[in-house]
């Protein structure tokens, strides 16, 4: 079982294991693919350089699927990691084992939230623009964001706290101001909605966390109302457009000449190039990357791609609408806390569904808390009353 | 989606697939497809594209030089270099 890409001894107290998508210097950075294998970073990443000025000292790098748009982690180029029959997440298996108190992942098509829902941990994706992506390998960038995942709500907070602010070397940071809302004291949400019409295809363990977690809130005075938005549920259609599109052109820099893997056998520049990528991408980037570059054809863009980015104002407004009368929504992460070799053989392209669940904050850039195995998305910069309620779990102790 | 099409967004994006692959892709597709009739029942024809979810203006930095990394290091992970120039095949016969 390999769990770490690279490890990395320390005698810290405090330590983080950053996933194979954020930049390291002195440390390979592979993305999970072949095509980055042995690439080396001539400079680390802003959260990470931050962490270690809060005083956490990096044990290593946690192994990731290909380029983060899997399950699990599964896609790899070092293989998948299954224990117990059951497919596991590298970082969330190093915090939940202890081996390192924090992990600093980033959420590109919601694998760290559903590994968080299925290790018992807490994780936050920030508010989009909060917490700087300098550094990181670039996916799907409109909605990817650096993320959180500890065994506790306080440390998830505190981590945000020293990751989040502006960053001029991150075109898409937020002002200082804005980004420091997101790390203010607030209240926990008093009044939740549950989306109704996500509850209906989970398995019977999500449910009973789903449950567990509407008892709980209710005992502790939040009320609880199911809403059925049917806006909402198109979201992961339009992020896998949005994130294929985006994919596709962030990935066309890897040709086997500047840097990473280049095929042993070509007689010209074009099968260098051809050789490289075939030989070095996995099955599930290929699709991805053929789908992103179909979106933004000439026939298809403005049915396809320019259709999704209209549809994702419709979902921010439909989130904004559901905000005027709640606090949060309340959702499952994913749809089984038990993912099987089966499954997964099963349906290649499983991440494309599964991302029900996890696309809605993805492509509205909202904050997404996970604890006690479910969801909770907030307004922006709620990030931290989000982190409130998933305290909620550990006073009660489960 | 037709074979043919995939034969041009193969070459278009410098991959090769093989036969089985196709297939698994061009079933994809037929889902993906599928999913579009979904979105069609929107009427976005008034509504704005939405291209960043939050606030944010282009950013444009004083003309400093900053970071200047050593073409040494650049080229540390290169596949192949000669001289301090990234080598290819012969692109002009």
């Amino acid at each position: 079982m390999k769990l770490f890409a690279t490890k990395i001894d320390t005698t810290s107290e405090r330590t983080m294991v950053v996933d194979d998508m954020i930049l390291t210097k002195d440390t390979p950075t592979t993305a999970g693919s072949k095509m980055l294998d042995g690439y080396v970073s001539l400079f680390e990443a802003e959260a990470l350089t931050r962490l270690k000025n809060a005083g956490y000292a990096l044990c290593g790098k946690a192994n990731v699927g290909e380029f983060a748009i899997d399950l699990l982690g599964e896609t790899s180029q070092n293989g998948k990691i299954v224990s117990g029959g059951k497919l596991i997440n590298a970082s969330a298996e190093i915090v939940s084992s202890g081996e390192a108190t924090i992990a600093i992942t980033l959420d590109v098509n919601g694998s760290v939230r559903r590994a968080a829902a299925q290790s018992g941990l807490v994780s936050i994706k920030p508010t989009y623009g909060t917490v700087s992506r300098y550094g990181t390998i670039p996916v799907a960038c409109s909605g990817e964001t650096v993320s959180v995942m500890a065994k506790s709500a306080d440390t998830c907070r505190e981590v945000l706290g020293a990751i989040a602010g502006h960053d001029d070397k991150d075109g898409t940071s937020l002002s200082e101001e804005l980004c420091a809302r997101v790390k203010q004291n607030e209240s926990a949400p008093r009044k939740v909605a549950l989306l109704k019409s996500m509850t209906v295809g989970v398995d019977g363990e999500v449910a009973e966390k789903l449950n567990a977690f509407i008892a709980l809130l209710t005992d502790n005075g939040v009320e609880v109302c199911e809403i059925d938005d049917e806006v909402i549920a198109t979201s992961r259609i339009a992020w896998n457009i949005l994130m294929s599109a985006e994919l596709c052109n962030n990935v066309s820099r890897y040709d086997g000449v500047k840097y990473g893997y280049r095929a042993q056998n070509f007689s010209n520049i074009d099968e260098l190039y051809t050789n490289s990528r075939t030989e070095a991408f996995g099955e599930l980037l290929k699709t991805a990357i053929i789908f992103g570059s179909e979106t933004l054809s000439t026939e298809n863009y403005m049915k396809v791609y320019d259709k999704a980015l209209r549809m994702r104002r419709v979902i921010v407004e439909a989130f904004a609408k559901i905000f005027e009368s709640f606090d949060a929504v309340l959702l499952p992460a994913c749809s089984t806390l038990a993912y099987t070799e089966e499954t997964v053989s099963a349906n290649k392209y499983l991440a494309f569904e599964e991302n029900l669940y996890t696309a809605p904050a993805s492509v509205s850039g909202l904050p997404a808390v996970v604890a006690g195995g479910v969801q909770l998305i907030g307004k922006a910069f709620s990030d931290s009353a989000l982190l409130e309620l998933a305290k909620l779990l550990e006073k009660e102790g489960k | 989606m037709e074979r043919d099409m995939l034969r041009k967004l193969e070459l278009l994006n410098q991959l090769r697939l093989t036969e089985e692959q196709k297939d698994d892709i061009l079933a994809f597709f037929a889902d993906r497809e599928k999913e579009m009739e979904t979105l069609e029942k929107f009427d976005t024809s008034a509504t704005e594209r939405m291209v960043h979810v939050m606030p944010i203006t282009t950013v444009v930095r004083e003309d400093v030089v900053s970071q200047p990394f050593a073409r040494e290091d650049l080229q540390r992970g290169a596949p192949e270099t000669d001289e301090g120039y990234w080598c290819v095949p012969r692109v002009v016969e």
